[in-house]
């Protein structure tokens, strides 16, 4: 288990971590959204008056341009992963921390031992047209009979005794009136991770003491329910509302995919490390990470369900990337026979609701090259007859922003993978390093390239 | 001002610590592509092979010289047209389109004052193959020369037609012209020369200077002299010298020049070859032959080459810069001059020729659709299968902007139209037709049709993304770089909008 501030440190080891002197004349959010759209580092925010801060920990670069690292390799990180490890590891990673047979929880102290004598105090930022100091990626947990379940939480504070938050509606249905719940930021990445997986699956009534999670982060008890024991800062509350009277501009990426609901919570306590920092989202920005948490959550849930389905396993890797806000689901298959992309699309149609669009590429293409993908559909898939469309009677997906008024559409997929009933003498060759050119002359070239400058090097050296 | 010759473009990127050059001995046969590749894919430095294995003159080849920096492909472009370096794309596509606003004609200058006439070679002294024309890939039907200008007759204009054909190199004189029906120098050649059996007189012009490259890569009204753009381009007339064996004008600073005739009723294997589909294409098929009558060069030439197939995905070379940097601002001022009302017109980064992102206003109900009639009528209708039409404030350089848009506005349902399913002409270099349906036209398109579509990724209301005002995102990009975040992919931080130098 990786704690919250251990895994910046990681970061900033990595040279993935800029540290900012308090930029009081700009909103963190702005600047954590420039950050973003440039692939630049996650950013900390050391600030004087008030919590420090972190943001783009769980995003990443974009997948535009060749790049060393990858959206996912800050979270791959986070569990415990080396950054460049294979995308499906990270997926079959998260899918691992949730629900899970045997699963053994450890509990230990509590990190957040010093109490907060108000939640203003901690000077949380406020957005460019914020009226409230704003809260991001938080993770709510609520105690029932069957133990404690966690989701993804936001909101603002309204005052030093009032939240005003969203969460999943399955939250809601969890808690009695007057109900505690705590909410816990700068979790491990395990866990938040966890919340967004049991959200995008549908599964948060299933208690966290029977998550993967549970194997690998220690918890701890609250007023709320069970909390990573080494949570930054945890508040607890109590619902003073089940139907405020507020409404959030921005969405966290999370509410795609299931129903939110708004709760006024009282606040009861909040308690801190000694130097907490907290995690925040430039929620509605490009890149957001709380897109990412989202996107990676869907992938690796489809990417399993794919792989059950036909009792073996053809899928490659689901990407459902930031760029496309999650409006556009790719994925990487052994095309078994001719019609297999019809049916793995429909497939996919079926688990989620997220998207319309579905683009299908051969198994051979990785998931680190979307440079590939976004050249192969236009030039792979024939114009009329690789993309097919559904008749209109299918309802539009939750992520874009067409056909919001309930009319039935058509799906689409585009099937940019070769046709299996192609002879072999049809299938024409990549230009590629590895594929153009032979061993001997790849050998010189890399010999070449590399020492390019070592001539130059060794006259500098003569000449001094 | 006068742009730099093509040596000079070559100096200039060396100054700018953007050049390398190997001064060991290198092979023609795949090795210095396989280096370039490297050079392409790592965002490198441009290499000059200055010593090439079992050439009989001094030449240099160079690989991919035309492809600028990952982040600002146009860079070294702007740079060499006297613009400031670090224009936004919307900032260099705005200064191209004003230059090309203003054609400058042709300067015509005696053969003694024309460094491609250093060397003359005519009649049996021509040698083709003492040229260290490169061996691309692994599989490719010959050696190849693809990154030039091939200067064709124009009944129109007196500079003659400018546009750009790969070139199969098959004896010291003789090589196949890869010429597709629906361009403009080959229907002159398959529906005028041809039918009259009287060869076509033809030069093809290695490293020429930068603006005649570029101007090479744009599509020119007939009637509009490629010339005469390329000096608005570089403001300033381009010296033009007459060639020794026919009536055609060549650039004078070139590095060398091939004249001759494409010959009628003869042909001769091209193919297959990588090209910017990033896919190997076949089958070989029989292509026009050029008879060489000429060479003039320089003493040293260098020889400019294009790894095709490199420029897809995350990849660059010449052919994808130059799509970008060249056939982007003149497709943009085209349809502008056409009376569309768009932003900017753009290729698609991972496949340039391919598919192409116009920012626009929809003025009025059908407008897309006769804007997409227009451009697959035109200039799209050969190579380009797909527009996508986004808002004409989202920047269309920007493809993760660009992928948002599709994602979230194109409704499957709505907005995505086909242009007759299957009715329309393609080349046969595209990789979804099976041999088959490619055929052998004798004209070079294939022997199937295809269809064409547009995708209308516009927004019925203004987008979520950016919110935030200039200045104060500004600031957010100082504070980034004051904490030691790199500079050079912040469009805002400096003031990349600047004037013409």
């Amino acid at each position: 288990m990786i704690p919250f501030t251990q895994y910046l440190r990681g970061l900033a080891s990595d040279d993935d971590l800029v540290t900012l002197d308090d930029p009081d004349d700009v909103p963190v959010d702005v600047v954590a959204a420039e950050a973003l759209r440039a692939s630049g580092p996650a950013i900390r925010y050391e600030r004087v008056d008030g919590v420090d801060l972190a943001s783009g920990t769980f995003s990443g670069p974009d997948q535009m341009q060749r790049r060393d690292s990858h959206p996912w390799s800050r979270l791959a990180l986070g569990l415990g992963l080396d950054p460049d490890a294979p995308f499906v590891t990270l997926l079959d990673t998260i899918t691992a921390l949730g629900p899970a047979d045997g699963v053994e929880p450890t509990y230990a102290g509590q990190a957040a031992s010093r109490t907060v004598d108000g939640v203003q105090e901690l000077q949380l930022p406020r957005g460019t047209d914020d009226v409230w100091p704003s809260l991001t990626l938080g993770v709510v947990s609520v105690a029932t009979a069957d133990g404690s379940h966690w989701a993804p939480i936001y909101g603002s504070v309204i005052s030093d005794d009032t939240l005003g938050v969203y969460t999943p509606a399955a939250v809601s249905s969890l808690l009695d009136d007057g109900g505690t719940l705590s909410i816990a930021l700068g979790v491990p990445p395990a866990a938040i991770t966890t919340a967004y997986l049991l959200t995008v699956t549908g599964r948060i009534e299933h208690p966290v003491q029977d998550c993967g999670v549970a194997d690998n982060v220690p918890l701890v008890p609250t007023n709320g329910g069970l909390v990573p024991s080494a949570t930054e800062l945890v508040i607890e509350t109590t619902v003073e509302d089940r139907h405020p009277d507020f409404q959030s501009d921005r969405q966290e990426a999370w509410e795609h995919v299931v129903a939110s609901t708004p709760l006024a919570l009282s606040i009861e306590r909040v308690i801190a490390t000694d130097d907490p920092v907290l995690p925040v989202s430039p929620v509605g920005r490009p890149l957001a990470d709380d897109v990412q948490l989202t996107g990676l959550a869907a992938a690796a849930t489809l990417y399993h369900r794919v792989n059950d389905y036909w009792g073996i396993s053809p899928v490659e890797w689901v990407l459902l990337p930031a760029e496309t806000e999650l409006g556009i689901c790719f994925v990487a298959t052994d095309v078994l026979y001719a019609g297999f992309e019809w049916q793995l699309a429909n497939i996919l149609f079926t688990f989620s609701s997220l998207f319309d669009t579905v683009v299908i590429v051969d198994e051979d293409v990785s998931p680190r090259d979307l440079g590939r993908v976004l050249g192969d559909i236009w030039v792979k898939a024939h114009p009329s007859r690789d993309w097919i469309f559904s008749e209109s009677a299918a309802p539009a997906a939750k992520r874009p922003r067409y056909r919001q008024d309930g009319e039935t559409g058509a799906r689409l997929y585009v099937n940019a993978a070769w046709d299996p009933r192609w002879e072999d003498s049809y299938i024409a060759p990549r230009v590629a390093f590895e594929q153009s050119f032979p061993g001997p002359v790849r050998d010189a070239a890399r010999q070449a390239w590399n020492g390019r400058h070592d001539t130059e090097r060794d006259g500098e050296r003569d000449e001094t | 001002m006068t742009g730099p010759s093509f040596r000079e473009f070559l100096q200039s990127l060396d100054d700018a610590a953007a050049l390398v050059s190997f001064s060991d001995d290198r092979s023609w046969d795949l090795e210095v592509s396989a280096i370039t590749t490297l050079a392409n894919r790592s965002d490198g430095e441009v290499p000059v092979f200055e010593s090439v294995g079992e050439t009989a003159i001094d030449a240099s080849l160079v690989g991919d010289p035309y492809r600028g920096p990952r982040c600002r492909p146009w860079d070294h472009l702007a740079q060499a047209f006297g613009l400031a370096s670090g224009l936004s794309g919307p900032a260099y596509y705005e200064r191209i389109v004003d230059r090309l606003r203003s054609p400058r004609e042709p300067r015509i200058v005696d053969r003694d004052a024309a460094p491609c006439k250093d060397v003359v070679d005519t009649g049996a002294d021509v040698d083709l193959l003492s040229i260290p024309w490169p061996y691309l890939h692994q599989g490719d039907g010959g050696r190849y020369s693809n990154l030039h200008t091939v200067v064709a007759p124009d009944p129109e204009t007196q500079w003659g037609h400018w546009s750009t054909h790969r070139m199969m190199i098959h004896d010291d004189a003789l090589a196949s012209l890869l010429l597709l029906a629906g361009e403009q120098a080959p229907n002159l050649y398959y529906y005028d020369y041809e039918p009259r059996a009287e060869p076509m007189p033809v030069a093809v012009v290695l490293g020429a200077e930068p603006a005649v490259q570029c101007s090479t890569e744009m599509w020119i009204p007939t009637g509009r002299s490629e010339a005469a753009f390329a000096g608005g381009l570089k403001d300033g007339p381009v010296d033009l010298v007459a060639c020794e064996t026919n009536d055609l004008y060549v650039p004078a600073t070139a590095e060398l020049v091939l004249e001759g005739r494409v010959l009628p009723g003869e042909r001769l294997d091209e193919g297959p070859f990588g090209d910017y589909f990033g896919y190997m294409n076949g089958p070989r098929r029989s292509m026009p032959v050029f008879a060489v009558d000429a060479i003039t060069r320089r003493t040293e030439p260098r020889v400019p080459f294009c790894v095709e197939g490199t420029g897809v995905g995350y990849g660059q070379n010449s052919s994808s810069t130059l799509q970008t940097a060249a056939a982007g601002p003149d497709a943009t001022l085209g349809l502008r001059a056409a009376g569309f009302d768009v932003t900017m017109a753009v290729p698609w980064r991972f496949t340039s020729r391919t598919v192409w992102v116009i920012a626009t206003d929809r003025p009025y109900p059908g407008y897309l659709h006769e804007l997409a009639n227009f451009v697959f009528t035109t200039w799209g209708m050969l190579h380009i299968d797909f527009f996508v039409f986004v808002d004409a404030d989202t920047d269309p350089l920007d493809p993760r902007a660009v992928l948002t848009a599709i994602a979230l506005e194109a409704d499957p349902d709505a907005d995505f139209h086909q242009f007759g399913v299957e009715r329309m002409p393609k080349v046969p270099l595209n990789i979804y037709q099976t041999p088959d349906e490619k055929g052998s036209a004798d004209v070079g398109t294939s022997k199937a049709k295809t269809a064409k579509a547009y995708i209308d990724a516009t927004s019925e209301s203004p987008a979520e993304d950016g919110p935030d005002d200039e200045s104060l995102r500004k600031r957010a990009q100082q504070h980034l770089v004051d904490a030691g975040v790199s500079p050079v992919p912040f469009a805002h931080l400096e003031e990349r909008t600047g004037e013409s130098r």
